[in-house]
């Protein structure tokens, strides 16, 4: 079975944010963790996010096995095994795992597996005004990429 | 826990129009979606009305009527606050007539239909809003010139878009939203960009124009000089519908590309092969910023590119700039009985002599509000009344904004927060959000839909801007309806359906036909677009539009440019926030906590300024603080600041208001005007940059 994966299709990404907003209501998150983020450089944007990496450095690098990837290919931290020594973060090449400093544990992208499972696409792709977040299996979602077809809209 | 109830209805945290989902849960908004349903944002939903929960349920949010006594704001009931404000209402009626009270509001926020009634009956002409310079000057224009705005159609498929001054993906273009324009704009459509900054679209442009600010029309006519020079027009369309088009082809002749791009800074060549994409491509759509309003080329801006649209012949064709036929509803004018203010109260409109198309449109401009106030001259306003609008920080020259309204013997202000100008008020009134209301949204635009906003909770004691209102004019003993819903019923009696019935259906649409002059000619005197203005010339005013510098930059006032050399490009919108609104929402506050301004590498290096540094930004007008971000995108004589910045976390009076707004840089001065509207300029004036001493300005903690 082909695995999950989240890509932001960048050269789309025109920087309106809206993702983060949803990602931070999703997740009922206040000020401060980021779990999709847009940088701006104008005219760029670079979406910082997590790509669920197959084999995954914050997975290698957590001492407490706090991390895992599940059968889907969604890539999870258990945060009661976490003891937020903030290696994870270190590891990913992306700066996508985060640190909530309130409960002193690291926290990051589930893919929003609770809309997964009823059908609803991550919060972040389902308020993109360029439809450029694509989620999926992986092979599917790279298709998408490279043929350019990528959808424009998500409904 | 109760059960989770969904609530279909309509954002407002713009102007509105996105159709939005509020799941609701013991009496409380848990989250909001975009609704896929929604035929304006097809699901999609900014940051801005998904962050409304913070903006709804926030702490500082004023919930009850507060009245300001010598030991400050204290909690009053509404029967209390209406009572004092109807009582010196009442006084200054009774001593110095009604036209010394203002009514007012800011960007245009789906209330208009109902301020407009009150003001109308209470018997005043002096209503000040921001349609002087944004929507409503554009309206009056077009009025003027070819009988009603043609706005972009998205639906009928494009194949050249001209993005001209507009960023809708950011911001919103007031009728439909960036996710229309996307998908018009991916079925392939050529895109061409105007904007002195380079953006996302620029990027993405097959040809991106960066002009100097200010100098729109200027290009506009030199697209029309191309167009009429290569013989690229529409001599159909131009021969049957257009009135004056050869004094017009005249006119264009006096701007010849040299000119142009003296002017402007844009190429001659890329003018060139811009206005021939623009009118060799059709359809082609012209969608149009608000920058093109904020000058004193307002009017004429506004009447050069509806002389392009008609020239290319793209007026109301499928695809190009059409004039949508609205729902079966009444329209906000019927609604707010204009016709109810007497001729001799009309006569009163402060300025409505000198700015005629203003008058038309029934707004004053904030200058002679100021004016009437400071200097009590034609004769002074003596109270006002002002809903969801902070003139101290998003109106021109904002010292003197700040002056007038400290100066005002009573103020009353509707809003959701303590902002700089509610700190000038004598009573505070506390509005509804967008999820307290029940409306038949989007009445005023000109897309063609009306959409219903329906209510999804109440919070403490506060009321829809319309019920307040309502309430007050019945105070005054005009004639209102029991409830804000049987007001509803009114609006939507035409269309055959109550307010009941209407939240059911959930949007109407108007039957759109195309080509309707070809039957009925346009709404104009002599039923023609009318490039060469009857009602302009009668009014004694140049019938032929015409461009215009502006009265401060380096080629007027080269004096002042030696000691203030930049052109400063003031109001960079962004898309967390909306004017001065939103700078208090965690979310929203997280991803821009500074006000930016953008300055080119190499004048950055110039003066010794590094990313992220404050800088200290002066105009003639006085200096202001904004954090230093480099961008190469834009010219190096041009600086870009962010607009409508204070400090809602500063508690002290003033929240901080003076230390990164820009409009204390901006002018107001009469010269400074567009002659016929009034418009202020919001955008463009001269400035300096230098380092700032002070680094510790922004004040904001996560």
């Amino acid at each position: 079975m082909a695995k999950l994966t989240l890509m932001f299709f960048k050269k789309e990404c025109m920087g309106c944010h809206s993702c983060e907003v949803a990602c931070k209501q999703e997740h009922g998150l206040g000020v401060g963790p980021r779990l999709v983020q847009v940088i701006e450089q104008a005219p760029d944007f670079y979406p910082v996010y997590c790509h669920h990496c197959p084999d995954a450095p914050c997975k290698k690098a957590c001492p407490e096995n706090a991390i895992s990837r599940d059968e889907s290919g969604v890539v999870l931290i258990d945060r009661q095994q976490c003891i937020g020594c903030k290696e994870c973060l270190e590891a990913c090449p992306f700066g996508a795992m985060q640190y909530d400093e309130k409960q002193e544990v690291a926290i990051k992208c589930d893919l929003c597996i609770e809309r997964l499972k009823e059908n609803r696409p991550p919060a972040c792709s389902s308020v993109c005004p360029t439809g450029c977040i694509h989620w999926g299996d992986s092979r599917s979602v790279a298709k998408q990429i490279s043929s350019g077809t990528a959808r424009t809209r998500i409904h | 826990m109760g059960q989770e109830q969904q609530i279909r209805t309509a954002c407002r945290n713009c102007h509105g129009g996105c159709g939005v989902i509020a799941h609701v849960r013991d009496g409380k908004v848990v989250k909001v979606e975009g609704d896929p349903a929604s035929p304006i944002s097809h699901g999609t939903l900014c940051s801005k009305g998904l962050a409304v929960t913070q903006l709804a349920y926030h702490p500082d949010r004023i919930l009850y009527p507060m009245k300001k006594t010598g030991k400050g704001w204290g909690r009053i009931s509404w029967e209390e606050a209406l009572e004092t404000i109807a009582a010196k209402f009442r006084e200054v009626i009774e001593t110095n007539g009604p036209e010394s009270i203002v009514i007012g509001q800011g960007t245009g926020r789906d209330y208009e239909s109902h301020l407009y009634r009150f003001a109308n009956l209470l018997g005043t002409p002096n209503v000040l809003t921001a349609g002087h310079m944004c929507y409503i000057s554009r309206i009056g224009a077009t009025l003027v010139t070819c009988g009603n705005l043609p706005v972009t159609d998205w639906h009928g498929d494009p194949r050249c878009i001209v993005m001209w001054a507009c960023n809708p993906q950011w911001t919103n273009p007031d009728e439909h939203k960036g996710v229309e324009f996307w998908q018009a704009y991916k079925k392939g459509a050529k895109l061409i960009v105007i904007d002195p900054r380079k953006g996302f679209l620029a990027k993405k442009a097959d040809l991106w124009l960066q002009l100097r600010p200010g100098t729109d029309g200027a290009l506009a006519m030199g697209f029309l000089n191309v167009i009429i020079e290569e013989d690229l027009y529409d001599k159909e369309f131009v021969d049957r519908y257009v009135h004056g088009w050869e004094a017009f082809a005249e006119r264009v002749k006096q701007y010849p590309l040299d000119k142009v791009e003296a002017i402007t800074w844009v190429k001659q060549d890329l003018i060139r092969r811009a206005a021939r994409m623009y009118a060799r491509i059709k359809p082609a759509a012209l969608q149009w910023g608000v920058p093109t309003e904020q000058t004193l080329n307002c009017t004429d801006c506004t009447r050069t590119l509806v002389g392009l649209m008609a020239a290319a012949g793209n007026l109301d064709i499928p695809g190009g700039n059409i004039f949508s036929v609205p729902p079966k509803v009444r329209t906000v004018s019927e609604f707010s009985r204009h016709k109810d203010l007497s001729a001799e109260q009309r006569s009163k409109r402060l300025g409505g002599d000198q700015y005629k198309l203003a008058s038309r449109v029934a707004l004053i401009s904030p200058k002679a509000a100021w004016d009437a106030i400071l200097t009590e001259k034609p004769y002074p306003l003596k109270a006002g009344l002002l809903c969801g609008t902070n003139p101290v920080i998003t109106r021109a020259n904002a010292r003197e904004a700040y002056a007038a309204l400290k100066k005002l013997e009573f103020l009353a202000v509707i809003d959701f927060f303590m902002t700089p100008t509610a700190d000038l008020a004598d009573i505070f009134l506390p509005a509804g959000t967008w999820l307290e209301q029940n409306h038949v949204a989007d009445n005023w635009k000109r897309h063609g839909f009306v959409l219903a906003r329906q209510k999804a909770v109440e919070i403490g004691e506060c009321w829809q801007d319309h019920k307040i209102f309502m309430e007050l004019g019945k105070k005054m003993s005009q004639p209102w309806w029991d409830t804000v819903e049987d007001a509803l019923d009114y609006l939507l009696e035409p269309s055959g359906l109550t307010w009941e019935e209407f939240k059911q259906v959930g949007h109407l649409k108007g039957e759109m036909t195309y080509h309707k002059y070809r039957q009925k000619g346009f709404s104009t005197p002599t039923g023609k677009v009318e490039l060469y203005s009857t009602v302009l010339e009668k009014w004694g005013h140049d019938p032929l539009p015409k461009y215009t510098e502006m009265p401060e930059s380096p080629v007027s006032t080269p004096e002042i440019a030696e000691q203030f050399p930049y052109i400063l490009n003031a109001g960079l919108r962004t898309p967390t926030f909306f004017h001065s609104a939103n700078r208090m929402i965690p979310w929203l506050r997280e991803i821009r906590p500074d006000p930016i301004v953008e300055i080119h590498p190499q004048t950055a290096e110039k003066h010794g300024i590094e990313s992220g540094q404050w800088v200290d930004i002066s105009s003639p007008r006085g200096c202001v603080k904004l954090r230093a971000k480099l961008n190469a995108g834009i010219d190096p004589r041009v600086i870009v600041a962010e607009h409508g910045w204070w400090y809602p976390e500063i508690k002290e009076e003033g929240h901080g208001w003076d230390i990164s707004n820009i409009n204390i840089l901006t002018d107001n001065s009469p010269q400074s005007l567009d002659p016929l509207m009034a418009a202020t300029n919001l955008r463009v004036c001269l400035c300096s940059i230098s380092p700032s001493e002070n680094q510790e300005v922004s004040t904001w903690q996560s």
